[in-house]
């Protein structure tokens, strides 16, 4: 993570993260991808002011992945809050983080870590905990739901 | 063996100006320090009674400031900025007077530096070019000429050699060249060694290959004969007997990248950059070079815990262990407890001693708005 405010080669006057314009090869590194499975992976992508990192967080059924769906969304729809977060996910991710030389630059490096491990942490967590409640809530439904029928 | 040679040498001043340093420069005299707080304005401040006040603020530049340059003896200040302009400000009274330099360029200026004779400079762009500076008496403004083609890339630092001809530069493809810059009417023919003065201006000399990612930081040592530079790829680079056949060293160390490097001598190089803490290379009898020590005592044993720290913290983290109570003891003395920087230092400048040109003390400027003076305590440390 050692970015550097760089102004935009290509254009005049702008200065924008490179890894998201991907115009001049030579400023981008060459992408880490990182899995467990098909199913849970992270992507890092680095260039010289800016790096993304985009998670696909694990779906076993299709309930986890309603659940993952709507809950990222809920996070994305609020990006402004978390500064790091991408307001749209890369493509085939379920979550993107986009770190610039400003995050940088008014955040400690560390701390910026910890939170994206952090945030990774819970994810899963919350996910599962989510899928519990809609699980139980169910099941409490259809015991009062068939309790009719007794 | 060789550290300990080495006294002590300690950060002797270290005084926090702004929330984010993009670079800085020392008046000829050093009671003042000229900066740029990460925005538009140049601050002056001078030392008043072990007070810092601020004295001017250069404002004309409407994009953040990436270079500043004090010439030593014309008391001249060059600024360039990302909005592609540049201006030399001179002192007419109390007033800093800006006069703006016609620099052609259609991108972003990285980086500037005057020659050592101060009658040219040379401002590194993003528009893979490099602009030779210089004062045009008839018409009264500063032109430039450009340097074209060579560079595929952005100009990420520039570096006169102290025979005010070759400048060597490095850029963001990972290439560090060294360039003739001879101009007629500016230049005498006798000024130059015999390598330089029959090169044409913007002739390549040589063009340097070694690094695989982006160069960063070009230095010459003080008698001219060995040039460094970084690069991304946490590895810096020593070439000797620049000409058509150059000698290279590569020196690759086990810490973040380096941004910038300065010569204490002709066989000790300072190096600064992602990893906070300024660190020493060193040449031996033979001239090979090696890492030897950081700047600012980082003990060596809490280091290695430190790694051996998040190793574990890591794999804790993988098998969802919960540490929290741990690892918060464990990252926090890795940032501020270590060193006086507490973010990446970008910026390095020589405090030169009038009279003689010898270097024993020298600043750092950094992202965490700091100006660090440094001092090498003893001279015994310069015959290095």
């Amino acid at each position: 993570m050692c970015l550097q405010n760089f102004p935009c080669q290509e254009v005049e006057r702008h200065n924008k993260p490179e890894v998201e314009l991907k115009t001049s090869p030579e400023l981008l590194l060459n992408p880490v991808l990182i899995c467990r499975n098909e199913a849970e992976k992270c992507l890092i992508e680095t260039s010289i002011n800016s790096l993304r990192i985009s998670i696909k967080v694990k779906q076993a059924d299709e309930l986890e992945n309603i659940l993952t769906k709507k809950f990222l969304r809920f996070l994305s729809m609020r990006a402004e809050a978390f500064q790091v977060l991408r307001r749209k996910p890369v493509q085939g991710y379920d979550i993107s983080f986009l770190i610039t030389n400003y995050h940088c630059e008014d955040m400690q490096k560390n701390k910026l870590i910890d939170f994206i491990v952090q945030f990774m942490e819970d994810i899963d967590k919350e996910i599962s905990e989510l899928k519990m409640s809609v699980n139980t809530r169910g099941r409490l439904v259809a015991t009062e739901f068939l309790k009719q029928f007794i | 063996m060789l550290v300990g040679r080495f006294q002590i040498m300690a950060s002797i001043a270290a005084h926090k100006f702004a929330q984010c340093i993009t670079c800085h420069a020392w008046s000829p005299d050093q009671t003042m320090v000229a900066f740029c707080p990460n925005n538009n304005e140049v601050h002056i401040y001078r030392l008043v009674e072990d007070k810092w006040e601020k004295v001017h603020v250069l404002q004309k530049h409407d994009q953040i400031i990436s270079g500043i340059d004090w010439s030593a003896r014309s008391n001249k200040i060059v600024t360039v900025s990302h909005d592609r302009n540049s201006y030399v400000w001179n002192q007419e009274e109390a007033e800093w007077v800006p006069t703006l330099v016609i620099l052609r360029l259609n991108r972003a200026a990285l980086c500037v530096q005057w020659s050592p004779k101060e009658n040219k400079f040379a401002v590194g762009s993003g528009a893979k070019t490099v602009c030779i500076c210089y004062y045009e008496q008839e018409n009264n403004w500063w032109v430039s000429k450009l340097i074209r083609k060579r560079h595929n890339s952005s100009v990420t630092s520039v570096a006169w050699h102290p025979n005010n001809i070759l400048l060597a530069t490095t850029s963001t493809d990972g290439k560090c060249r060294v360039f003739s810059t001879f101009i007629k009417g500016v230049d005498s023919r006798d000024s130059g060694t015999s390598l330089a003065s029959d090169m044409k201006f913007g002739e390549q000399i040589v063009q340097l290959d070694l690094c695989f990612s982006w160069a960063f930081g070009v230095k010459w040592s003080p008698s001219g004969n060995t040039l460094a530079y970084v690069g991304h790829n946490s590895m810096i680079y020593f070439v000797d007997d620049v000409g058509p056949s150059p000698s290279a060293q590569d020196v690759a160390f086990r810490d973040l990248p380096l941004r910038d490097v300065l010569f204490v001598s002709e066989r000790m190089v300072i190096g600064v950059g992602f990893d906070c803490h300024p660190m020493v290379f060193t040449a031996d009898e033979r001239g090979i070079w090696c890492f030897s020590r950081f700047l600012d005592e980082r003990k060596r044993a809490p280091s290695s815990s430190k790694y051996g720290s998040q190793f574990s913290e890591a794999f804790g983290k993988l098998y969802g262990q919960s540490k929290q109570g741990v690892r918060n003891d464990a990252i926090d003395p890795t940032k501020p407890g270590g060193g006086v920087h507490e973010n990446c230092i970008t910026c390095i400048v020589p405090l030169r001693k009038a009279g003689d040109g010898t270097v024993t003390r020298f600043s750092t400027s950094g992202l965490d708005g700091k100006v660090v003076i440094w001092d090498l305590e003893s001279r015994a440390d310069l015959s290095l």
